[in-house]
Parts: C-alpha cells; sequence; structure tokens
C-alpha cells in the first residue's frame, strides 16, 4: 500500500472535510424523518394533520435522506480521502470537490423539501422530481469528472481495488440513474405499465448493487489492510470480486417482482443469479477477512476500523438472507412485509451506513491532524448503532414472518394489526438509539473538525 | 490481469451495456400490451385521483398486485400484465402495511370512504393507516373516485351493484325505523331469517364478542349500539340504530347473516373475511343481548348441542 509516501500529499482535504459535514448532517437529518415515520406507525393520529410530513411523505424523504444524504456522502467522502493517497497526487481539484458537496446538499435539501410539498413521481427510490434528478445527475458527473482526472494526472502506476469499486461505482450510477428515472420523459419519469416496474427495480437494486456495495467495498478494502498493517490477502481474489459483483448484481433487480405478471425468463434469471450472488460476496469476505486474520486487536483498536470490520460481518448476513428471499417459496411468506423493511435496513444501515460511519472516524484524524474530539463519544455511537440496527434485524423479522405466515394462512391483514402493534413499538425504541447515535456523531464530527482542541498528531 | 483504467471503464461500460439491453431492453420490446378482459381507460377525475393518490405516498403503504396465494383483499382476481397498460408510473407497491388495493373498486360505497380517508379509525377502529382530512373534501372526494375506479370495469359492475342498493337503503331508511327494520329483515334469504342462535349466552361469550365489537364495530354503530359512532356524520343511511330493533323479530339468524354478508349499499361491510364463524355468533349476541336487549340464543330449533357447549 502506498502508506509510505502519503507525505507528499497534502493532508488539508476540504472536499473530504465537507462531504463528511454532509454525511453527519443528513444521517441525524434522516433519522429524525425515520422517526417521525415510526410514530405515526404507532400512532397514527399523532401529528395527524400536518401534510408536509405525514406519513406517505415523510418515508420517501426518510429514504432519500439514508441514500443519497447519508450513506453515499458518507462513502465519498472516505473515497476523497484515498483518492489522492493511493493514487500519490493531489486531487484534481479542491474546488471543484467543495463545490460538489455543497450543491450535493442542495440537491438533497431539495428533492426532501419537493417530496415534502407534494412533489414526487411517487416511483419508489425514484421518487425525486425531475429537475431535482438532473441536479443529481450533475452531482454525479462533478464527482465522475474530479475523480477521473485524478486518475489521470496519478504518480503511481497501480490502481488499487478501492478505486476500482468507486470508479465503477459513481460512473454506472450516473448512467442508472438516468435509465431508472427515466429522465427522457421529465413529466412522469417512468414508463407505461410492466415494464415501468422492470427498469424502476432495474435501477432500485443497483442503487444497493452498484452504489452502495461497490463504494461500501472500497472504504473495506482500504481501511482495513492499513488497521491492520497487512497486505491485501490476495490480487486474484481482489480481481474475481470486482467483475463477478459487477456481472451478477447488475442483472437480478427482477427478484422484487416475483410475484408480479412479468415474463418469466427474466423472474428465472434474477432467482438462479441472486442465488450465485454467494460468489462476488463470499469472494471478497473471503479477500478481506484473511487480510484482518489474527489482527482483531488491531481493529478494536482502531474505531473506524471497527465499524469498517462490523460492516462486512453485516454484508454477509444480509446478502445470504438476500440469496434465500430470492427463493419463491420462501417470498411467499416474506415479501410484501416488514421482513424486507429489515432487510433493507441490514443492508443500507448494517453494511454500507455502518461503514460509511467507519470511512468517517477513519479519515477524521487524517485530514484534520488531530485525534478524533472524542474516541468515547465514537464507541457510544458504535453501541447504539450496533444495538439499534441488530435489534431492527431481530424485530422487523419477527414481524415479518407473523404478518407473512398470518396472510398465508388466510388471516386477513386487519386482524394481525393490533398482533405487531407492539413490534412497533419496539422498532421505534431502536430506532431512538440509532436517531441518538446520529446525534452525537455529528456532534463528534463537528467538534473534530471545528472545534478540536486537541494536540496535533 | 492489470486493471488501468481504460480496462475499468470500457469493462464496465460494456457489461453493463450488454445487461441492459438484456434485462431492461428485452423485456421492453416485447412486451405485452394486450389490455385484459377488465381494462378500460380510467376518467379524467380517476387521473386526477391517481396523482393524489402517488402524491401522498399510499403506494408504501398499499399494493396493487394480486398474488394466486393470497385470500385477502381483492383475492377474487390474480394481477394480470394487462390490467396495468396504461399505468405510468406502475404503482404496484412493495409493503402491505394496509391491504391491496387493485380490487378496491366498489368494495365499498362512497360514503364509506369518506368516513375512512376523514380518520380510518372511524370505520376501522384498529387501523394504523394515518387519517387525510387534511386534504379537505375536494381532494378526497377525487381520490375516492380513483378508488373506486379500482379494479377498472369488474369495479364498474361492483360500483352498479352498490349505487343500487344504496337507493334501496336511503329509501327504506327514510320510510322510518318501522320499514326500515322490515326491509333490512326481508334482504336477508328466507332461510336464516327463521335461524335461532344456536349458540348459549355466556358469560364469556359476550365478553368475547364485546372484544370484537370494539375492534370492528364501535367506530360506526358508537359504544351504546345507538349508531352515533364517530363514522356518523359522513354516513348515509346512518349506522345502524340497535335499539330500533326491539320487538321487530330479529333473529340470531338475521344478525349473522347482515354481519357476514354486510349490507351491499350501505356502508356495512361484510365480515366473512375477518371474521370466524364463532365470532359473527357471539359479536351478533352481543349486539343482541346489549343493544336490542332481545336474544333468541339456544332456543328451537337449535339441533344438537355442541360439543363444547357447558
Ligand atoms: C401507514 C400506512 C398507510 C398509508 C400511508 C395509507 N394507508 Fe390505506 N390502509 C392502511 C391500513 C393499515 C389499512 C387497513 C385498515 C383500514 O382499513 O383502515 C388501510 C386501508 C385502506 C383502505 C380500505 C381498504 C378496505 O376496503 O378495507 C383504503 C381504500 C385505503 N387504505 C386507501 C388509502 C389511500 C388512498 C391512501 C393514500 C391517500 C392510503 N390508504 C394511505 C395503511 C395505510
Ligand atoms: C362503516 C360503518 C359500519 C361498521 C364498521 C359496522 N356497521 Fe353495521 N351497519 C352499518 C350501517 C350503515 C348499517 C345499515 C343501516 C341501514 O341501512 O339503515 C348497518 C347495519 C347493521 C346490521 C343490520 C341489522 C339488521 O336488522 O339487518 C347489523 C346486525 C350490524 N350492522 C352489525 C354490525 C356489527 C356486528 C359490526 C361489527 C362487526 C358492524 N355492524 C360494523 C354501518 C356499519
Ligand atoms: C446477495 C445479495 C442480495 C440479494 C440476493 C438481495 C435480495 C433482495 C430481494 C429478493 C429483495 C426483495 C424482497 C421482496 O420484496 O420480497 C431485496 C430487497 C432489498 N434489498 Fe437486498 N439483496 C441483497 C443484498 C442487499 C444489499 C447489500 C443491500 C444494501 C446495501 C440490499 C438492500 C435492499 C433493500 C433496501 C431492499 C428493499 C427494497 C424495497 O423497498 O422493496 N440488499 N433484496
Amino acid at each position: 500500500m502506498s502508506n509510505e509516501v502519503t507525505e507528499s500529499i497534502s493532508s488539508d482535504n476540504p472536499t473530504a472535510k465537507a462531504f463528511t459535514l454532509t454525511s453527519a448532517f443528513w444521517f441525524a437529518a434522516a433519522t429524525s424523518l425515520g422517526m417521525i415515520g415510526a410514530g405515526y406507525l404507532i400512532a397514527p393520529d399523532f401529528m395527524a394533520n400536518i401534510e408536509y410530513i405525514h406519513f406517505g411523505r415523510v418515508r420517501p424523504m426518510h429514504i432519500n435522506a439514508v441514500l443519497f444524504g447519508f450513506v453515499t456522502p458518507g462513502l465519498l467522502a472516505a473515497a476523497f480521502y484515498y483518492f489522492p493517497r493511493l493514487l500519490r497526487t493531489e486531487l484534481f481539484s479542491q474546488k471543484l470537490g467543495v463545490f460538489s458537496a455543497i450543491f450535493w446538499n442542495i440537491t438533497v435539501a431539495a428533492g426532501i423539501i419537493g417530496i415534502s410539498i407534494g412533489h414526487t413521481q411517487g416511483r419508489e427510490y425514484a421518487e425525486l422530481p425531475w429537475i431535482v434528478d438532473i441536479m443529481v445527475v450533475i452531482c454525479f458527473a462533478l464527482v465522475v469528472f474530479n475523480i477521473l482526472m485524478t486518475i489521470r494526472q496519478r504518480k503511481e502506476s497501480i490502481l488499487f481495488v478501492s478505486i476500482w469499486y468507486t470508479t465503477a461505482a459513481v460512473v454506472l450510477t450516473s448512467i442508472t440513474y438516468c435509465l431508472g428515472n427515466v429522465i427522457w420523459k421529465p413529466d412522469t419519469g417512468a414508463l407505461l405499465g410492466i415494464p415501468d416496474a422492470i427498469v424502476l427495480w432495474f435501477y432500485g437494486h443497483n442503487i444497493f448493487g452498484l452504489l452502495l456495495t461497490p463504494m461500501g467495498l472500497a472504504v473495506a478494502y482500504y481501511v482495513l489492510p492499513i488497521a491492520t498493517r497487512s497486505p491485501l490477502y490476495s490480487h486474484t481474489l481482489s480481481l474475481l470480486g470486482f467483475w463477478s459483483l459487477i456481472i451478477v448484481y447488475t442483472h437480478i433487480g427482477t427478484h422484487h417482482l416475483l410475484q408480479v405478471p412479468v415474463p418469466t425468463w427474466l423472474k428465472t434469471i434474477s432467482i438462479v443469479d441472486s442465488v450465485a450472488m454467494v460468489i462476488p460476496v463470499m469472494i471478497v469476505l473471503i479477500n478481506l477477512w484473511y487480510t484482518v486474520k489474527g489482527k482483531l486487536g488491531d481493529i478494536h483498536a482502531d474505531i473506524g476500523a471497527k465499524f469498517v470490520f462490523t460492516g462486512t460481518i453485516y454484508y454477509f448476513f444480509v446478502n445470504i438472507q438476500g440469496s434465500m428471499m430470492a427463493l419463491p417459496h420462501v417470498q411467499r411468506i416474506t415479501h410484501f412485509n416488514n421482513w424486507v423493511v429489515g432487510h433493507a435496513h441490514i443492508g443500507v444501515l448494517g453494511f454500507a451506513g455502518v461503514t460509511a460511519l467507519g470511512g468517517l472516524y477513519f479519515i477524521l484524524p487524517r485530514i484534520t491532524g488531530k485525534p478524533l474530539y472524542s474516541k468515547f463519544l465514537a464507541d457510544v455511537q458504535y453501541w447504539l448503532v450496533l444495538i439499534g440496527i441488530t435489534g431492527f434485524a431481530l424485530v422487523l423479522t419477527t414481524v415479518g414472518l407473523i404478518q407473512g405466515n398470518a396472510w398465508y394462512n388466510g388471516e386477513t391483514l386487519y386482524r394481525t394489526l393490533p398482533e405487531i402493534q407492539p413490534y412497533y413499538i419496539l422498532r421505534a425504541s431502536l430506532g431512538t438509539l440509532i436517531m441518538i447515535g446520529a446525534y452525537i456523531g455529528l456532534y463528534n464530527v463537528i467538534r473534530s473538525l471545528y472545534f478540536n482542541r486537541g494536540a496535533s498528531i | 490481469m492489470r486493471m488501468t483504467p481504460t480496462v475499468i471503464i470500457v469493462g464496465i461500460l460494456a457489461l453493463l451495456a450488454a445487461i441492459t439491453l438484456t434485462v431492461v431492453y428485452w423485456p421492453y420490446a416485447t412486451r405485452d400490451i394486450t389490455p385484459s378482459e377488465i381494462f378500460r381507460e380510467r376518467s379524467s377525475i380517476e387521473n386526477t385521483g391517481r396523482k393524489i393518490y402517488l402524491q401522498n405516498g399510499c403506494v408504501y403503504c398499499h399494493s396493487q398486485s394480486i398474488r394466486s396465494i393470497d385470500w385477502g383483499h381483492g383475492a377474487e382476481r390474480i394481477a394480470q400484465s394487462g390490467d396495468y397498460i396504461a399505468d405510468e408510473p406502475i404503482a404496484l407497491g412493495s409493503q402491505r402495511t394496509g391491504v391491496d388495493l387493485s380490487q378496491e373498486g366498489g368494495e365499498h360505497p362512497d360514503d364509506w370512504h369518506i368516513a375512512h380517508f376523514i380518520n380510518p379509525r372511524y370505520t376501522r377502529p384498529s387501523s394504523i393507516m394515518p387519517p387525510f382530512q387534511w386534504l379537505a373534501m375536494e381532494r378526497i372526494e377525487t381520490l375516492t373516485r380513483y378508488i373506486q375506479g379500482l379494479g377498472l370495469k369488474d369495479a364498474d359492475r361492483r360500483m352498479e351493484r352498490q349505487i343500487y342498493w344504496k337507493q334501496e337503503a336511503i329509501k327504506a331508511y327514510e320510510a322510518g325505523p318501522e320499514q326500515n327494520a322490515k326491509w333490512l329483515s326481508e334482504i336477508v334469504p328466507e332461510g336464516w331469517r327463521n335461524i335461532p342462535n344456536p349458540y348459549p349466552t355466556t358469560d364469556a361469550s359476550l365478553h368475547r364478542g364485546q372484544k370484537i365489537y370494539q375492534n370492528f364495530c364501535i367506530g360506526c354503530h358508537g359504544p351504546i349500539g345507538d349508531g352515533m359512532g364517530p363514522a356518523q356524520p359522513w354516513i348515509y343511511p346512518p349506522p345502524l340504530n340497535f335499539t330500533i330493533l326491539k320487538d321487530r323479530g330479529i333473529s340470531g339468524g338475521i344478525l349473522y347473516y347482515q354481519i357476514m354478508n354486510g349490507i351491499t349499499g350501505s356502508a356495512m361491510p361484510y365480515f366473512k373475511r375477518d371474521l370466524e364463524s364463532q365470532k359473527i355468533w357471539e359479536v351478533g349476541d352481543y349486539v343482541a343481548v346489549y343493544f336490542i336487549n332481545q336474544s333468541d340464543a339456544n332456543t328451537e330449533p337449535r339441533g344438537i348441542d355442541a360439543a363444547w357447549e357447558p
């Protein structure tokens, strides 16, 4: 790794700082929105007639804030740190980087306020109105341009795995975002009929598969070897893991539509290759876990690496679970209910979000030149998030099983409502932990960035 | 393999292009746009209602796609691709926090929906659907038009039935309690009218009946059975005041049949999906004992006593 050469690169990295702050801020905002949603499910008449945060609006606001406000910028913050390091050059343009961070925030805010006042295209993960879609594409284009130019001016000829993944993520997402949002049809942002569902889930699935997953893995590939001072276990596995992810993950979005009248051949492909996802996933995990084998002490000692390593464990669970959920017999029970919500949180928070937090804590001391404002608070946040997300996984899976089995046995949905009420309360309590964790993290990040009186390292 | 920028960029773009062609473009190019037998175009007010539906995130709680394994709402018709050919965007939904709505049209008359949108707990006491009173009457009515069109031609047939029986119910209601009670009994098939409740009234059964009443009926018929539940202002003919049924020959069989089957045209829903047989007898008997003050439970002809009877 390029550890020994880092001195030549200026540690002042306003772009990484700006994305760090962005991520920490939207984590707090997004979890707050999530709590409002959870509140509605317990007490639907609470805040009953406030249009702008009504459940049907707050839910997509929450999701967009998580995906585009918290997780993606968090993973990008780390990327803007490791790109110069790994390529042994300065970032192509810090000005452009900072501008893209500011523009990113404007975009996310515009999207969320838009949904809040009723401007939505009504398609899951593609709600943002057309004008905001364009802004998102510009955001991605700015990032793509900046990192491609950085790659071009690199002094290190070998590209490390993290570079592959992140480049692929931002380049491909710029394209799938346009496709999925049917950007050439500004008024509806949709196709007609069943093809609309197919393109939507091609894209929706690739938000996880071609954006969060590769960027999360890129952070893991960067952080874990450095934290444990170990070379990466295998270059061959890195290669196989990368290409198999791009090939397999990209074309299984139809597993979201197994119970809908879409062509059978498409379902078959998506089922078979959802199971085949075990290959890219296990290759990467074997590679990463063998790299850190016997060095868990080092991981424990570095709060950033601790988050990232935890993320890889969640990555394992979400994918094994996902492969099972793609089996039609399993989906008879798990589809349409909170089981899927559990899976979504394991993936987006447990894996991608936790990894993003790890990235932030890993780079913070390195971009500020000072130790973290409080390692203790970071640890508190770690445990709050970990307990929260593990609890989520258990509670939501349980509710999902109750709902799924009841429906399958012919009980009406209405009858199951009182049964699941206690779990919604548990879910909101666990959500509170996560939200408190997010605010603690925001405080810690702000103090570390701006009001940190600690001695320089 | 040496990973140069060119290899990465060309490689990923080529793969994405190939995959997009196969799993997005090909299904698009070979899409089936034959309308299904229930298909019709939506009216313009229905389309406006659909916009309200999308704008307010109904889609996060309601699916519009019936599967072969479903039993509940809309299970009479398994979704076909020809049902969706005019939907842009398609609103399949991925969550059933609430029920599937693809065949919701004509499930209930309009007044039920209005009361339900004002506050879902008025018609469905343990609902967790948030209230939509803030949409204001005009938008609620537009939304209702969309909801009543869900199921397209099938919905239209159900709506015709609702509208016809609504007129009949109003006529009977306006003719006074005597006439109304008579009409209500007459719409029950002959055989049912003469059946008393075959099971005895017990403390336990009344207790269970009360619980069911509170979870299912209280929003309309009210805590004391006088039809003055919170839904009342929006419902016409208003929820039945059970006390008018006294001495009007209401048998356990009539109560059972009405609760099971509902009264099409009035807001009175059917409960045969929500409640099993025992529960229907028990809530019926609860109504008879407490509100009508007259129960024929366990009177002749009652057949052989069931094995569990005390
Ligand atoms: C928080 C989730 C949630 C949201 C948002 C929501 N609903 Fe519901 N909805 C439910 C639940 C739960 C039920 C079942 C209980 C009931 O009937 O109220 C339901 C029931 C219904 C029913 C009655 C079905 C029947 O025949 O019993 C209709 C119609 C309906 N919703 C329409 C809508 C519309 C239109 C919107 C958007 C304006 C909407 N819902 C938003 C949860 C939701
Ligand atoms: C959405 C409102 C609503 C709900 C909920 C409701 N009802 Fe009704 N009910 C009505 C209306 C309206 C009528 C008919 C009024 C008329 O036509 O005069 C009715 C009529 C009846 C009748 C007919 C009596 C007869 O003589 O034929 C019975 C019995 C009854 N309801 C019982 C119940 C029970 C038991 C429940 C709960 C399981 C229930 N209702 C829930 C609105 C409701
Ligand atoms: C082997 C890998 C994976 C497979 C096979 C898989 C499979 C699935 C399937 C089949 C569904 C649809 C479930 C249903 O609707 O019944 C689903 C939903 C979802 N998955 Fe995965 N998953 C995988 C990994 C991931 C990862 C890594 C993430 C996050 C980074 C993720 C995030 C989500 C989300 C957010 C949803 C919910 C979509 C919705 O709103 O309906 N998944 N997944």
